[in-house]
C-alpha cells in the first residue's frame, strides 16, 4: 500500500496539472463563438425588375409576370479585422449561389417570390481577440438542397408611366428564415424590407434608385463583422441604352448599393458595393428576354459587400 | 359482365384481407382533375390564364399526418446494444409538409420546375425497426420537429415531338398544361426524385390522398439512389411511342448510406435504372404494365464481407468502427463499416394496374433485389410484393372520396438475415437477434373529401413481423391525415 506521503507526492503534481488544464479550459470558455448570420447583402430586384438591385418600375398592362434565374460568385464577402487593426480573417472567403424567382404583375402592381440557393460558402476559421470564428463549409455535395433566406415581396408603381422621366413606387418584402446560421446563409429570424423606389428614362439614359429600411432583428454587436440590427438601404443606378434591331437593346451602366445599421449610421458595419452591369434585352413583345451580367467591387468592404463579385442572370417576362 | 367484375373485385379484396398479400403507389404529385379548385383554374376562369397551353403555373399542398402506435409484444428490444429496434412502448409520430410547385415554359418543348418544400416530423423510434412497413411515406431520414425548408426539385424537361396523336396533358403540379405528341423524346436534367418519372402513381392517385405506408409508394425493394430525403441529381431520357414507353436514368447516390450529402462522381458512383411501360385496354378498361430494372454502384458494404471481417478479427465489431457507422453498441456483432467499398446492387421488378370497373382498380408490384448489400437509400427490404385495390366513391355519390386496401410483403436475403442474427444493423433494422420472417403490413384507408380541396383520411395498418423478425410484434398503427391542395 502506498504511504500517505507518497500519495501526497503524487497528488500535488496532479492538482497542478488540473489547475493548468482548468486555466486552459477557462480560457477556452472565455472565447466567444459567433453563431453566424446571413452574410449576403446583395438583394436582387424582383424578377423582371431590370437592374440587378434597383428596379426600373416598368410595371404595366394586364396580367403579366416574369421568371428569373441568376447565379454568381463572390470573393471575401466577410473579412473581419482584429482588435489590432492589422490581423484579418476571411471567415467567408467565397460564396456562390443560384437564385430563382418569379413574379406576377397586374396593372401597376407586382407580387414576387425569390428563392436563393447557396452552392458554395467556405472560409477560414480563426480567433480574433475574444472571438473564435468558425468558417462555414457548405457545398452542393454536402448540402444538396439548401434554401437560404427567401423573400416574398410586393411592389407598386405609384407615380408616372413606363417611359416617363420620373416614376416613383414603393415595395415591401418579407424575408423568411431558412438554412443554418452556421453556414452564414441565414439570420434564422424573420426580416422585412420597406423601400421607396424611383426610376426614369431620359432619351437613351435610364436611372433608378432606392431608399429603405431593412427590419433586421439580429444584433450581434459587439462581435466584429456582424449585423447591428435594423439597417438603412440605399442605392442608385444609371445607364445608357444602345438600341439594336428587332426590339433588342443593350443597357450598360453602374449600380451602387449598400446598407448601414441605424445603430452605427455610416460607420461600423456599413457595406457599399459598385457593380458594373450590362444587359441585353428584347422588349416590346408579349414574351421578352433579358440576359444580365455584372462585375462588382466593394467600395466599403464590410460584411456582404464582397471584395469582388461576378453575377449573371436571365429573365423571361411580359404581359398581356 | 359488371356482376362478374364486381365478384372479381370482392374476391380480390377478400384474398387481400385473408392472405395478407401486398400493394403499391407513388411519390410524384398527381394531376388535378378539371373540377378541382386551384389558383390556376381560378385565373383561367377569369380569362387571364390559358390553362390548356400554359406558360407557367403554380400549385401547392399541405399535409399533416399523425400516427399512434399502441404498445406491442417484444421479448427483446435492442439486444446486446444493437440499436435498430422498433420500441415496444406506445408512441406517437407525425409529419407536416407544405409544398409549392412552380413551373414555367422556357422555350418550345422546354419546361422548368422548382419545388421548395417545408417539413417537420417526428418518426416512431427514430425511424428504426421497420423495413418496407414504415407507416408514413412522408418520413425522411434525419428529419426534425423544427421545420426545415429545402429545395426538393429543380429540373429542366425538354420534349421533342415525333408525331402520332396529340395527347392532352392537364395542368397540375410538375406539369404545365399542354399537348404532347404520343411519339416523343423527353430529356430531363437536374434535381428530382426518380419516382417523378419511374414507377409513377398507380391510377394517378396522389399519394397524399392514398395509402400511407412507405411500401406502397414504390417497390419496397427498389433501393433507388437518393439522398436522405429521397431526391437525387441526374438525367433521364424517355422514348414514348404511342402506348409504349422506355426510359433510362442515371442519378446520384449519397456519399454515405442514408445520409444527405450527395456524391456527384456520376462515373464512379451512380444509380442506373431502366423501365419499359405499356398501356393497354381490356374490355374497355384501361391498364398498364411496367418492368423496371436497376443497378447501383455505391460505396456500400456486403453482408458477407462484414461477417467475414468480424469472424477473422472480432475486434472489427460494431463498436470499433473507424469510418461511417450507425452507432451500434453491440461489441459482439459485425458491422458494415468494415466492409464498405464500391459494390453493385441490382434488382428487377414488375408492376401492373388494371381498372376493373368504373373508378375501381387493382394493382400489384413485386421486385427481386440481389440482397447482397446494405440498404443505401430506401428500405431494408431485399424482395417485395404488394397488391392493392383502390376505389373512388362514385358509387356512393362521393366521387372525390377514396378508399383503398392493400398488403405489402417484404423479405430479406439469407445472408442479410444471418448478419442481423449476429447482432448487426443496417440503416433501419437490427434488433440484436432475429427469427427471420416475412415482414407484412396491411393498410386500409378512407379519404373523405370536403370543400373540394381538403381530404381527411383515417388509416389503419397492421404490421406483422416488424423488421423481418417473427419474435416481435405484431404492431398496430392508427393514423389520421389532413391534406389540402390549392
Amino acid at each position: 500500500m502506498a504511504s500517505f506521503k507518497s500519495i501526497r507526492g503524487r497528488v500535488w503534481p496532479l492538482l497542478a496539472a488540473l489547475s493548468v488544464f482548468g486555466c486552459f479550459v477557462t480560457s477556452a470558455d472565455a472565447q466567444q463563438q459567433p453563431s453566424g448570420f446571413a452574410v449576403e447583402r446583395f438583394y436582387q430586384s424582383a424578377p423582371g425588375g431590370g437592374w440587378f438591385v434597383m428596379d426600373d418600375l416598368d410595371i404595366s398592362g394586364r396580367l403579366g409576370g416574369a421568371i428569373s434565374a441568376s447565379s454568381g460568385y463572390e470573393r471575401n464577402p466577410l473579412v473581419i479585422t482584429g482588435p489590432d487593426g492589422k490581423q484579418k480573417l476571411a471567415v467567408v472567403s467565397q460564396e456562390a449561389f443560384l437564385d430563382v424567382g418569379g413574379s406576377v404583375t397586374y396593372d401597376r402592381f407586382r407580387a414576387y417570390v425569390n428563392i436563393p440557393m447557396p452552392l458554395l460558402v467556405t472560409g477560414t476559421s480563426g480567433t480574433l481577440g475574444p472571438y473564435q470564428f468558425t468558417a462555414p463549409y457548405l457545398t452542393l455535395g454536402s448540402s444538396p438542397d439548401t434554401v437560404s433566406d427567401g423573400r416574398l415581396g410586393v411592389d407598386a408603381r405609384l407615380f408616372g408611366q413606363p417611359g416617363d422621366l420620373i416614376r416613383l413606387g414603393a415595395g415591401a418584402q418579407l424575408i423568411f428564415p431558412s438554412g443554418n446560421r452556421a453556414d452564414y446563409v441565414s439570420d434564422a429570424r424573420y426580416r422585412g424590407m420597406f423601400r421607396f423606389l424611383a426610376a426614369g428614362d431620359a432619351g437613351a439614359f435610364r436611372y433608378a434608385g432606392q431608399l429603405g429600411v431593412h427590419v433586421r432583428p439580429l444584433n450581434d454587436a459587439p462581435v466584429p463583422g456582424s449585423p447591428n440590427g435594423n439597417e438603412f438601404l440605399y442605392g442608385i443606378s444609371g445607364g445608357r441604352t444602345f438600341a439594336g434591331p428587332s426590339g433588342w437593346a443593350v443597357i450598360a451602366g453602374p449600380e451602387i448599393f449598400g446598407e448601414t445599421a441605424f445603430h452605427s449610421f455610416f460607420s461600423g458595419e456599413t457595406g457599399t458595393e459598385a457593380l458594373l452591369t450590362g444587359r441585353l434585352e428584347q422588349t416590346g413583345t408579349e414574351h421578352n428576354l433579358r440576359i444580365k451580367l455584372g462585375v462588382g467591387h466593394a467600395l466599403q468592404q464590410n460584411f456582404g459587400a464582397a471584395q469582388w463579385r461576378i453575377v449573371y442572370g436571365v429573365e423571361l417576362f411580359g404581359h398581356k | 359482365m359488371v356482376g362478374v367484375i364486381k365478384s372479381v373485385v370482392l374476391v380480390l379484396a377478400s384474398l387481400i384481407f385473408a392472405a395478407s398479400v401486398a400493394s403499391a403507389q407513388n411519390g410524384a404529385p398527381a394531376p388535378r382533375p378539371d373540377d378541382d379548385f386551384s389558383f390556376m383554374k381560378m385565373l383561367s376562369d377569369k380569362g387571364v390564364h390559358d390553362i390548356d397551353n400554359e406558360g407557367w403555373n403554380a400549385y401547392g399542398q399541405f399535409t399533416y399526418i399523425s400516427s399512434w402506435k399502441p404498445a406491442f409484444n417484444a421479448p427483446y428490444t435492442n439486444l446486446n446494444g444493437s440499436i435498430n429496434s422498433l420500441l415496444p412502448t406506445a408512441e406517437r409520430s407525425f409529419t407536416g409538409t407544405a409544398t409549392l410547385y412552380l413551373g414555367a415554359r422556357l422555350w418550345k418543348g422546354a419546361e422548368a420546375y422548382l419545388v421548395p418544400e417545408l417539413i417537420t416530423e417526428q418518426p416512431l423510434s427514430q425511424l428504426r425497426g421497420l423495413g418496407g412497413a414504415i407507416q408514413n411515406f412522408e418520413l425522411q431520414k434525419g428529419g426534425a420537429t423544427v421545420p426545415q425548408v429545402y429545395r426538393s426539385r429543380l429540373f429542366l424537361k425538354q420534349t421533342i415531338g415525333l408525331g402520332g396523336k396529340s395527347n392532352v396533358e392537364e395542368s397540375g403540379p410538375l406539369q404545365l398544361g399542354t399537348h404532347y405528341d404520343s411519339r416523343r423524346l423527353v430529356f430531363v436534367a437536374g434535381n428530382f426524385t426518380i419516382l417523378d418519372f419511374f414507377d409513377t402513381n398507380a391510377f394517378d392517385i396522389d399519394p397524399r390522398q392514398g395509402f400511407l405506408g412507405l411500401g406502397f409508394m414504390t417497390y419496397a425493394a427498389y433501393d433507388f439512389a437518393s439522398d436522405a430525403r429521397g431526391y437525387s441529381y441526374g438525367g433521364i431520357a424517355e422514348f414514348h411511342w404511342d402506348d409504349w414507353a422506355v426510359r433510362y436514368g442515371r442519378i446520384t447516390p449519397p456519399k454515405q448510406p442514408n445520409q444527405l450529402p450527395v456524391d456527384f462522381r456520376l462515373l464512379k458512383y451512380y444509380g442506373d435504372q431502366t423501365e419499359v411501360e405499356h398501356k393497354h385496354s381490356i374490355h374497355g378498361q384501361e391498364g398498364m404494365v411496367r418492368v423496371l430494372a436497376y443497378r447501383n454502384r455505391e460505396n456500400m458494404g456486403r453482408f458477407s464481407d462484414a461477417i467475414s471481417a468480424f469472424e477473422a478479427d472480432p475486434a472489427k465489431n460494431a463498436t470499433t468502427c473507424t469510418t461511417f457507422n450507425y452507432g451500434s453498441n453491440n461489441s459482439t456483432a459485425p458491422d458494415l463499416c468494415w466492409a464498405r467499398k464500391a459494390n453493385i446492387k441490382e434488382g428487377v421488378g414488375g408492376f401492373v394496374e388494371q381498372y376493373v370497373g368504373h373508378d375501381i382498380g387493382v394493382f400489384a408490384r413485386g421486385m427481386y433485389s440481389d440482397g447482397k448489400t446494405e440498404v443505401y437509400a430506401y428500405t431494408s427490404t431485399d424482395r417485395s410484393a404488394t397488391v392493392g385495390v383502390l376505389a373512388k366513391g362514385t358509387s356512393w355519390s362521393r366521387p372525390k372520396d377514396l378508399v383503398g386496401v392493400g398488403t405489402n410483403l417484404g423479405w430479406i436475403s439469407d445472408i442479410h438475415a444471418k448478419y442481423l442474427g449476429m447482432g448487426g444493423i443496417d440503416g433501419f433494422v437490427g434488433d440484436g437477434a432475429i427469427t427471420a420472417a416475412v415482414e407484412r403490413s396491411v393498410d386500409l384507408f378512407y379519404s373523405a373529401n370536403f370543400q373540394k380541396i381538403y381530404w381527411l383520411s383515417g388509416d389503419y395498418q397492421h404490421i406483422t413481423d416488424p423488421g423481418f423478425n417473427a419474435a416481435r410484434g405484431p404492431v398496430n398503427v392508427f393514423t389520421v391525415r389532413i391534406h389540402g391542395e390549392f
